[in-house]
């Protein structure tokens, strides 16, 4: 139970860290030129970021998901936090 | 997203710039002490130095209990609670139930706390509330989870007010979605030099919408937790049982059956807790014997949730026999959506329903609403910085609060560690804690600006994580060595967490300073 705990946070953990890193408003703030994603990548991006929930839920296990989502709470910020430090920023 | 009218907006932004602002700053203490107190069973473990590792249920108890039984007067015979204490030790509570004058129900009995051997080490006779409190040995882990509950205001005044920051919290949570245009489109954009408005805000928002959703969740379940003994039962009670308490007790909790009063000594307490473990996938977090030596006796087992589940397991035996008997609901006799819900909740709020892994991922999620609370405050106050300079006052309690509340948990535990291999942990963890409070308000007072203020606290607090682990060690704690080889490697984690998180606030605090310095201009005589 608690590797698939781990295992789901850490596969959304990368995929919310390429959502960060190709945010178009992030991008711009932070006066970073190209590499911004289209919304359509971003959509499926956001999308396979929530397949570990499927799973968790395919499985009936609470306990999995619960952490899923609060890790990805947690890993989101701290992503955010952490592309916030990059970027030349723009008022 | 939502899009409201103008003026819909701007009374959304005042309900949650006024909603934070007057309760914000308890909101703020509830949250960071609820943010500590995920782990407070790790930091009874850490400052009381415990190295027993095996539940006091997976080692032989029902001779025991019988032992205390014999020399227990009748008349508190009739129920028995068996919890652990301290270093996995038992305690034991022989109990009646009455009426108190203002029309409560309460326990009384004698509460019976063991030596590990199963001797006893105290006896204290009274209702639930004189005889259960702080011990030595856990004063800083019941002071910490007491200031999250009812911060220190006696009931049921503590528990109405902490349920309505509870309710603020999810009225803030609300107008805040509310009120936010680009949750989404906004969620990785942290500008660090726009202007002061725009970062605190961009911290603030980004902050909330992450953990947005578990502010609904800890809100919600923090609020039930509080309203549940102050307002729900008596109404419920009021409305259902003729105001009688107890009856709705015994009718919504209790184990409902034909009444025996014949004489039945009681089942092997042994035999019963390790089938439970063998059914749960771990030891009885608590066992409560209804009827204790009666016929119709029932006794229930409180388990953790199995593996994989976020909801606890009750198993109900026989007292007689000490035979199975079912699963219990947390409401009621059969299995419901409610009571489902019901049981959910201590893990959601808790979130101890896996471990060590759950418990890290709830304190962050606490760190990140503390975050908010304080980004939050300092937005309002940034946004009306030009307005007047009455609001200084403000600015000043909220660093004070923000800043200062860590601090002097941080010297409580340092009081705690000097104070309790003397035995005087009860009466020293608050009252340093105290001291420590007033000094971060004299110190607001005097401070010659808010940033002066603001780096003291954190230079403090930072000093104090830093020597934490140090004190515990020169006060007798067992060292790294002894702790890992009696397998509690939790007290050399939060030693090294203290050192990590003190080394953390100082780096931020002198490094920036120095670096500041490093690169500002200096001006030559010539010059």
């Amino acid at each position: 139970m608690i590797l698939l705990s781990v295992a789901t946070v850490v596969f959304s953990a990368v995929i919310l860290a390429l959502l960060g890193l190709g945010d178009p408003k992030r991008r711009r703030a932070a006066g970073l030129g190209s590499g911004e994603m289209t919304v359509a990548k971003r959509r499926l991006l956001a999308g396979i970021a929530c397949l570990p929930a499927l799973l968790c839920v395919a499985l009936g296990d609470a306990a999995a998901f619960m952490i899923w989502l609060g890790g990805c709470a947690v890993v989101g910020w701290f992503v955010a936090l952490w592309l916030g430090q990059t970027g030349k920023d723009v008022a | 997203m939502i899009h409201l009218q103008k003026d819909d907006t701007k009374l959304m932004v005042a309900v949650h710039g006024w909603s934070g602002i007057l309760l914000g700053l308890l909101l703020y203490a509830v949250v960071i002490t609820g943010m500590v107190a995920v782990f407070a069973e790790e930091i009874g473990i850490w400052s009381a130095g415990h190295v027993e590792t095996r539940s006091a249920f997976a080692r032989p108890i029902d001779a025991v209990v019988r032992k205390l039984a014999a020399r227990t007067p009748e008349r508190y015979r009739r129920d028995v609670s068996l919890f652990e204490i301290g270093d996995h030790r038992l305690g034991a509570f022989f109990h009646d139930h009455e009426i108190a004058p203002n029309g409560q129900p309460v326990d009384r009995g004698i509460y019976y706390q063991l030596h590990a051997d199963g001797s006893i080490d105290k006896a204290l006779e009274g209702t639930g509330q004189q005889v259960f409190g702080p011990r030595n040995d856990d004063a800083l882990s019941s002071f910490l989870v007491d200031t999250h509950v009812r911060l220190h205001v006696p009931d049921p005044w503590g528990l109405l007010l902490t349920g309505i920051l509870g309710l603020a919290m999810l009225v803030a949570a609300i107008s805040g979605v509310l009120i936010h245009r680009h949750l989404f489109k906004d969620i990785f954009t942290l500008r660090r030099r726009a202007n002061p408005v725009l970062v605190d805000r961009d911290r603030h928002s980004v902050a909330g919408t992450w953990s947005l959703p578990f502010a609904f969740l800890l809100a919600f379940t923090g609020s039930f937790f509080s309203f549940f003994s102050t307002v729900g039962v008596p109404v419920v009670a009021m409305a259902a049982f003729g105001g009688d308490q107890q009856a709705l007790s015994d009718a919504v909790f209790g184990s409902p059956g034909k009444p025996d009063p014949s004489i039945r000594p009681i089942g092997n307490l042994d035999r019963i807790a390790a089938d439970a473990a063998r059914r749960t996938g771990g030891a009885p977090t608590f066992i409560a014997i209804e009827h204790y030596g009666r016929a119709d006796s029932t006794i229930t087992v409180f388990n953790d949730p199995p593996a994989g589940d976020i909801e606890p397991q009750t198993l109900v035996y026989r007292g007689a026999t000490g035979a199975f008997d079912r699963v219990k609901p947390s409401i009621g006799t059969v299995p419901s959506a409610g009571g489902t819900l019901v049981a959910i909740m201590a893990p959601i709020h808790f979130g101890n329903f896996a471990g060590l892994l759950s418990k890290a991922i709830w304190f962050g999620l606490g760190f990140a609403m503390c975050y908010v609370t304080f980004t939050g405050l300092r937005l309002w106050l940034a946004r009306r910085r030009g307005d007047a300079g009455s609001l200084a006052w403000l600015e000043r309690a909220t660093t004070v609060i923000g800043l200062g509340l860590p601090f002097a948990l941080a010297a409580s535990a340092a009081g705690f560690l000097v104070t309790m291999p003397a035995g005087g942990a009860v009466f020293w963890t608050p009252t340093v804690f105290l001291i420590a409070a007033a000094i971060a308000i004299v110190s607001g007072l005097l401070a010659r600006s808010n940033a002066t203020l603001d780096h003291g606290l954190r230079i403090a607090t930072g000093t104090l994580l830093l020597i934490l682990p140090l004190i515990r060690l020169a006060m007798g704690g067992p060292g790294w060595g002894q702790v890992i080889t009696v397998g509690q490697p939790i007290i050399a984690a939060l030693d090294i967490a203290m050192v990590a998180g003190g080394g953390w606030m100082l780096w931020r605090a002198l490094g920036r300073r120095l670096s500041a310095a490093a690169v500002a201009p200096v001006l030559e005589p010539a010059e």
